[in-house]
């Protein structure tokens, strides 16, 4: 089977459960998710069953990367993230019909929640296509693709101050974005004379390419994609956007769309990284963010009361250890044991892991109607020792603690930056963890430590398919903190 | 082609218009002249992208791919501005405002 079939079969997925929803007349519209996750997982066995091309003369070749790990990989990751932000809709379905308007007489009672499950399939097979795009002009669309309905999930509860909120500075934030990363293209395309990378990464290898415009280029490029990444300095918008959005969505949010902009940022960042004349130069910017981010995400973090802010900022932390190790890549005179590239792989997998964890129980903290604030979850080991427990795991290993995928994923980046002799980035990288050593712990401390804040002491409901996800999550993350060799064989 | 159009000209143009697109983001407080000035910003990369391609010549004529891209970047901005100003005007019917100053109610 071809590999774009898969986006394909994707789009399709999702207009068939716009159709199912128009005409079907269903009941009960969380059926439709349910259509979604089913099919998504198909798709996902699908990922298996790709072949090399046969044809590799086709013209489609341009514009979309012929399959490989990498590429595979970030489609498995995409299929994942939005089939537990699927499951996590699920469960919101209430809230979501009561922030939007209310239904109009003889209208459907759950009108206006069929396109709320129909366009993260969308989504999907955007950050799918990102995973394989390999021409500015395939990147600049699936991007956007995924940027534009992003815009629509963030400030879908249109009833809600916080969710409107999110969703226009997403909107002026993604926008801006999008100009950036066009100027910057435009640059790339007139210092190269081409739209694909292959062609790009030969020009800009060549002693004779004008160093001055193609870093202007690169700082162009390199602000939208820090954007999109949410690394510092253009990180002011994620923890807003992320308090604001609808928890699933903040969660498709941050996994999903920082694994889409990790593959681009890799894709584009190499061309220069592995280039002679600018390779040095381009380090040096990569270094300087990676610094940044750690410090101002982690320590950000310590003073937020609100658990999905709190998450907003300890994303854009564990972005700056991702470019942490993309800046230990291919250092002039350093020897790599370890592919960076599969350090990056291995890392987003991890956070796909831990971050969709704690999105799985705030998720469902949210629709008991508990709160999301850090108070709101004191002493929540005596009410639900479940999810407590569930909590508790994901967060070790977003702290980085032994024994857990967390704990893998940071070991590799220090190992790598030790390598590439980066001290300036490890230094910034301890401090970072051991900030988030603090904040993470403390939440965990605040559950099983103080007294519930609420006299309200019946365990919070939990149904059965957010729970079978929670298990697996857990057991994954303990299985490759445990037994990490298979993993790493997998990725080298 | 006029002999007497060069490249430079055409870049400086696109640079400024960027610029001037980039501060009106920065500085201006309404939302929908915010939302113009991102289109600017746009308009200059399309520009540089059509002066790019029109002075990049393979065998003797222009190389088109950029031109391609230009109505693609098009094509995504409409999309935006359709979504951008459907959430604007949700924003307006809630707060009566489309001032980015009064949007702040998410603070630490």
């Amino acid at each position: 089977m071809q590999v774009y079939y898969l986006e394909f079969f994707v789009v399709a997925l999702g207009l068939v459960m716009l159709m199912v929803d128009a005409f079907a007349k269903l009941q009960d519209k969380r059926s439709l998710a349910r259509l979604g996750i089913l099919g998504l997982g198909v798709v996902f066995l699908l990922l298996f069953a790709v072949q090399s091309p046969s044809n590799a003369a086709s013209p489609v070749w341009k514009f979309y990367a012929a399959p490989d790990n990498l590429s595979l990989f970030f489609k498995g990751v995409a299929l994942l993230t939005t089939i537990l932000s699927l499951v996590m809709a699920i469960d919101f379905a209430p809230i979501v019909l009561s922030k939007i308007a209310p239904p109009d007489q003889g209208a459907h009672p759950q009108a206006g929640l069929g396109e709320f499950y129909s366009l993260p399939v969308f989504v999907c097979a955007g950050l799918m296509w990102m995973a394989s795009a390999n021409n500015l002009v395939s990147i600049f669309v699936s991007i956007e693709v995924v940027s534009i309905t992003f815009i629509i999930l963030a400030g879908y509860m249109r009833r809600n101050v916080g969710s409107l909120e999110a969703g226009v500075k997403y909107l002026i934030l993604g926008a801006l974005s999008a100009g950036f990363l066009v100027y910057g293209f435009a640059w790339l395309y007139g210092i190269t004379g081409s739209m694909e990378l292959g062609p790009i990464t030969e020009a800009l290898a060549k002693p004779g390419v004008n160093s001055t415009a193609a870093m202007f280029a690169f700082s162009l490029i390199l602000v939208s994609l820090a954007f999109k990444l949410g690394a510092a300095p253009f990180h002011i918008w994620v923890p807003d956007v992320y308090q604001g959005a609808p928890t699933p969505i903040t969660a498709f949010l941050s996994v999903g769309s920082k694994a889409g902009a990790a593959i681009v940022t890799l894709r584009l960042v190499y061309p220069y990284l592995t280039s002679p004349v600018l390779g040095t130069k381009a380090l040096a910017i990569l270094v300087v963010i990676a610094i940044l981010t750690l410090l101002l995400g982690n320590l950000g973090a310590l003073a937020q009361k609100n658990l999905k802010r709190l998450m907003g900022y300890s994303s854009v932390g564990h972005s700056g250890f991702l470019i942490m190790a993309l800046a230990s890549t291919s250092y002039p005179g350093a020897v790599n044991a370890l592919s960076p590239v599969a350090v990056f792989a291995y890392y987003i997998g991890a956070y796909l892991l831990m971050t969709l964890l704690v999105f799985l129980v705030l998720n469902v903290l949210n629709a008991a109607d508990t709160g999301e604030t850090l108070d709101s979850i004191r002493g929540l080991a005596k009410r639900s020792p479940f999810l407590a427990g569930i909590l508790l795991i994901a967060l070790a290993s977003l702290a980085g603690v032994p024994l857990t995928t967390g704990f893998i994923g940071k070991f590799l980046a220090f190992k790598i930056a030790l390598d590439a002799g980066q001290w300036m980035l490890i230094a910034a990288a301890l401090i970072g963890a051991a900030a988030g050593f603090y904040f993470y712990l403390k939440i965990a401390a605040s559950m099983y430590l103080d007294a519930p804040s609420s006299s309200d002491g019946a365990a919070i409901p939990v149904n059965l398919l957010t729970k079978v996800s929670m298990v697996i999550l857990a057991i994954l993350i303990l299985l490759t903190g445990i037994v990490p060799n298979v993993i790493v064989k997998l990725f080298s | 082609m006029d002999p007497s159009l060069t490249l430079n000209p055409l870049l400086l143009v696109s640079g400024l218009l960027f610029a001037i697109g980039l501060t009106g983001v920065l500085a201006r407080r309404n939302l929908l002249i915010i939302f113009m000035c991102l289109e600017l910003m746009l308009a200059a990369g399309n520009l540089t992208l059509v002066a790019f391609s029109r002075f990049h010549l393979v065998d003797g004529a222009p190389a088109y791919d950029a031109h391609v891209f230009v109505f693609f970047v098009i094509t995504v901005a409409a999309a935006e501005v359709a979504v951008g100003l459907a959430i604007i005007i949700a924003l307006f019917r809630s707060k009566k405002t489309t001032d980015v100053t009064e949007v702040t109610t998410m603070k630490y």
